[in-house]
């Protein structure tokens, strides 16, 4: 009986196995025909542009478009990196990002414990709307009206000032404020997806770890300090490094705002390549967006490892 | 020790608590919506009205004269700029959709498949190199592909460089990730197709997320600005961004213009994003935080 069980079952088995084995290459070459359109556009649009970028990066500039590229090694990056210029674009992009980022991750959560309070319960959907509409609206426009904001003569910003009886901002017109300015317009345009992250991360937590810590005679800021944060840990470790790659980048606040000046201090690394691309400068334009590139990566993966390390608890 | 009840606060001050808190989140929520306050009430007041009064709230009477001088920007008529935005748009969007559907599942299907994974990892390297230096040598690829020849090529271009939206991609694979896969399985052993297994079964499944990702996709395409500036060889396939970036720098400073077509290129968006914000909100949460 068992015997017979056992030749049966193969034989069975048998004609579904190989058809599912015919199905099985057929079914590999469908999904190959599934993935070919997406995976030719990234290697188009994707892989291309950034070999190509890599590549003009050691070519001199004069000769990238000809027939016979002339090869320089890593004469553009020697170039760039003795120039003051770019030490000092470098310099400012790395600050500018450091204090986005903080900046950012700061005001998110602050915004994000705060609509998560129960008392803002009727209205927290218009709150979470009007926060995160920056984010998706075209950002070329918003920041061609925060421009016009912070204008001597047309502006809100100055006019509200003045009210207030406060000196005015010099808005774009001087180094340090025009480094502000843009501080501002980027946190206005990004910090609605970082609060909606935290907010999300917030509403998941494990409420029963608070109630007992609350039981046992906690405080406030203790049970958030010792209790809320560590839950938040990964947001924390997202929203950082989203934002490290989104300020490392900046470039249109740039372009529409304040076009590198006043003085070139606000003439970060992107915009800087972009200006020696218009310029044909194409090698050492080149050898910046591969240094921006390194850094962008570098940066993110430091930044993941430091804040997945350390335990504070 | 059986200390005694926290005190409860009282009814008034959990009433000025609570006044307090409103408070600050409205004038938090004004901080991110006035702008587009004043864009819009601005575009209808006159430059002089602008400059004596620049925080009024409404205007004193509806000037149409920056909706009249942006009929035309650069020698070309404002109906063009909107058919472009509209049409690629569209177009990126129906395409890209499509591809990053298809893609997302073949790799979710058999992610052990030969090249799989130099696909999904040149893509995770694509999205982390920066956006902005990937666009100038786009520039070259598409001169090599032959799109900077004609209209119709820019047109090509545009629409194929951005039509691949990373978080849409991300989103794809998020949610293909939760179909059980014993539920596919089932219709191998049945003996179905991996096409009609896309047809039947995963499409019907998905299409909450097709309409997350289009409505997100529409919303990013119609903000794209540099590969169009980039790829475009004259202003004819300009979209209404671009338009607006070269009114900004180009053609002189025209405030109340400038604050009309800001107008035009966000008011779509505003409504479109009101009126789902719910499913946007959700499909940026799901690409941004599981990806």
């Amino acid at each position: 009986m068992t015997t017979a069980v056992a030749t049966a079952t193969p034989r069975r088995l048998l004609p579904h196995l190989s058809r599912k084995a015919a199905g099985n290459a057929w079914h590999k070459r469908t999904l190959y025909l599934f993935l070919l359109p997406f995976a030719a556009l990234t290697a188009i649009f994707g892989l291309w542009p950034i070999g190509q970028s890599i590549y003009l990066s050691f070519t001199e500039s004069y000769t990238a478009l000809s027939p016979q590229p002339v090869f320089v090694g890593l004469e553009n990056f020697r170039e760039i990196l003795s120039n003051p210029d770019f030490l000092d674009s470098l310099w400012r992009t790395l600050l500018f990002t450091f204090v986005s980022v903080v900046l950012n991750v700061l005001v998110a959560l602050v915004l994000a414990v705060m609509l998560s309070q129960p008392i803002l319960e009727r209205g927290r959907t218009l709150f979470k709307l009007a926060i995160f509409l920056p984010v998706i609206t075209p950002d070329v426009a918003g920041f061609i009206v925060w421009k016009w904001m912070f204008n001597q003569d047309f502006g809100v910003v100055n006019a509200v000032l003045h009210g207030l009886g406060l000196p005015a901002f010099p808005g774009v017109t001087e180094p340090v404020s025009a480094f502000a300015t843009l501080t501002i317009v980027e946190l206005w345009h990004h910090v609605g997806l970082y609060t909606l992250i935290f907010l999300t991360n917030l509403q998941l937590l494990d409420r029963d770890l608070d109630e007992a810590a609350r039981i046992d005679g906690a405080t406030r800021w203790q049970r958030f300090r010792y209790v809320t944060l560590p839950q938040l840990r990964p947001a924390i470790i997202i929203n950082s490094v989203y934002a490290l790659i989104e300020f490392l980048k900046t470039f249109t606040v740039i372009v529409v705002i304040t076009r590198g000046g006043p003085n070139f201090s606000t003439n970060f690394v992107s915009y800087f390549a972009y200006t020696k691309f218009g310029n044909a400068q194409y090698g050492e334009a080149m050898a910046m967006a591969t240094v921006l590139f390194a850094a962008v990566a570098v940066l993110a993966a430091a930044l993941v490892w430091a804040m997945s390390r350390g335990d504070y608890r | 020790m059986s200390g005694p009840a926290r005190k409860k606060p009282s009814a008034a001050s959990r009433l000025a608590i609570q006044v307090v808190a409103y408070a600050a989140a409205i004038a938090i929520s004004i901080f991110f919506v006035y702008p587009f306050y004043w864009m819009i009430v601005n575009s209808f007041r006159t430059q002089e009205a602008v400059l004596s009064r620049p925080l009024a709230l409404l205007p004193e009477q509806f000037d149409f004269a920056a909706y009249e001088t942006i009929a035309n920007i650069g020698g070309v008529s404002l109906t063009t700029y909107l058919t472009n935005s509209l049409l690629i748009t569209a177009v990126a969007t129906a395409l890209g959709v499509s591809i990053m559907a298809m893609g997302a599942y073949a790799l979710y299907r058999s992610p052990k498949l030969p090249l799989f994974g130099t696909v999904r990892n040149t893509f995770l390297v694509a999205i982390m190199y920066p956006n902005m230096l990937l666009v100038i040598p786009l520039y070259f690829v598409v001169y090599y592909l032959g799109l900077l020849q004609s209209q119709a090529g820019n047109y090509v271009g545009i629409v194929l460089s951005i039509s691949i939206v990373p978080l849409v991609f991300i989103l794809f694979l998020q949610f293909f990730r939760n179909i059980p896969s014993e539920l596919l399985d089932a219709a191998v052993m049945d003996g179905a197709t991996e096409w009609q297994i896309f047809r039947r079964i995963v499409l019907p499944l998905a299409k909450p997320v097709v309409l997350t990702a289009c409505l997100i996709a529409v919303l990013l395409n119609w903000k794209q600005w540099f590969q169009i500036l980039v790829i475009s060889t004259s202003p004819d396939t300009y979209t209404l961004p671009v338009a607006l970036l070269s009114l900004n720098t180009e053609y002189g400073v025209n405030f109340q213009a400038t604050m009309a077509l800001a107008t035009l290129t966000c008011v779509p968006v505003i409504i479109v994003f009101i009126l789902t914000q719910r499913r946007v909100m959700s499909g940026f949460l799901a690409g941004a935080v599981k990806g």
